[in-house]
């Protein structure tokens, strides 16, 4: 009968003992610092300050959405891209000797930039594919990451070339280039264009 | 059946309506305008963010630091160039032009970010790429208020800009046979 009695206080103490230290461990939980992560942001440094002499003649702003595969992982992102095509002028044939000057439209060059309007570069998701996919880190390293990006760039080019964007631009191009040298040579002005479809039309055909 | 049939005939629609909605708001956005704009200089300005992560749990740093550019971009805009901004004088062969103002503009960010260190534990975790778009995004707003609060980006941009604008037009005159000095109007 006693030792019955031993019995259950010894339970009585096992759970008390047992709460006792929930509560302990629950309170140094919440007296300790939580998980924190600080981002900090230096201030921004002139890497260089170039000088040209481009024909701007169309910009772009696109929000695409990015579904793209690296080394067995897959990510889903909605990117904002600013680009424009313009001309280099420097490096622009001139014929000037006779009664109409003679321009030849140069290559045109391409900018394909991230956006800077907030959540220009936002993942949704990435998870990992193929054999043994639940085993696999699903994150990108820098170098993944880099790699799908440069082929974001370059299925945008492949898309200004396909959806005429490029023979708008040259056809553009052509035509503010004519007016401009007409009030600078006061003769008439006949652009030729090599390349109407796109200098880089072929590559990315 | 046929009175039936006609209410779940209109939910249906109604749904339907309702989800041709929803992917109409999900439709992304795309612009390509037309522009005129002469490009004299861009910049490139880098931005370095830093990212650390620890808790009194957490065993080893977990420390990461990026960086990459953005551009801004000096210009005029040729559709606003008038006949009478080019005075020429074929007596003394030579002309006075009034060039449109230089205007700069943001062009836009890297896409890809350049690795400067980091140090992470045997147990921590990789960076991962919402915790790199998260470095981006603060480092962007970080810009963008640094761009509109110090004038030196603007300006030394747009004196670059005019230098090789004048140099541009001189040149180009030049080889027309005439001596050219060349004046920027004000910006508004």
């Amino acid at each position: 009968m006693k030792e019955n009695k031993n019995t259950k206080l010894n339970r009585k103490l096992i759970i008390l003992a047992a709460i006792a230290a929930v509560i302990l461990v629950v309170a140094i939980y919440f007296s300790l610092p939580s998980y924190k992560k600080t981002i900090e942001v230096g201030k921004g440094r002139i890497a260089n300050i170039e000088t040209m002499a481009q024909l701007c003649v169309i910009d772009l702003y696109n929000e695409v959405p990015i579904l793209d595969t690296i080394n067995d992982k897959v990510m889903f992102a909605i990117q904002k891209q600013r680009g424009s095509v313009s001309f280099d002028l420097e490096n622009m044939h001139i014929d000037a000797d006779g009664d109409t000057v003679k321009v030849t439209l140069s290559p045109e060059i391409i900018d394909i930039y991230e956006a800077t309007e907030d959540n220009s570069w936002e993942v949704i998701d990435t998870k990992a594919i193929g054999t043994l996919a639940l085993l696999k880190s699903d994150k990108f390293t820098d170098e993944e990451e880099n790699a799908l990006k440069a082929n974001i760039r370059e299925k945008t080019c492949k898309q200004l070339y396909h959806n005429g964007t490029i023979k708008r631009a040259r056809a553009e191009a052509a035509e503010n280039l004519r007016s401009l040298m007409e009030k600078v040579y006061r003769k008439p002005v006949k652009v030729t264009d090599p390349t109407p479809l796109g200098a880089r039309y072929e590559e990315y055909k | 059946m046929k009175f039936k049939f006609i209410p779940l005939c209109a939910i249906a629609a109604a749904m339907l309506a309702s989800c041709a909605k929803k992917a109409d708001n999900t439709e992304l956005y795309q612009e390509i305008k037309s522009v005129d704009k002469m490009v004299f200089a861009s910049m490139a300005i880098t931005k370095t963010s830093k990212m650390e992560s620890s808790g009194w749990y957490t065993v080893g740093k977990r420390i990461a630091v990026y960086s990459y550019d953005s551009y801004m971009r000096a210009y005029i805009d040729l559709s606003t160039l008038q006949m009478d901004d080019l005075v020429f004088d074929d007596k003394n062969m030579t002309v006075k032009v009034t060039l449109p103002p230089v205007v700069t503009e943001i062009a836009g960010r890297d896409m890809e970010m350049r690795k400067e260190y980091d140090n992470i534990g045997m147990l921590r975790s990789d960076i991962d790429s919402k915790e790199r778009a998260e470095m981006k995004e603060k480092a962007n707003a970080s810009f963008k208020a640094e761009v509109e609060e110090n004038p030196t980006f603007r300006q030394q941009l747009i004196d670059a800009a005019q230098r090789k604008a004048r140099k541009y037009f001189e040149t180009i005159f030049e080889a027309n046979g005439y001596t050219a000095s060349i004046d920027f109007k004000p910006s508004k």
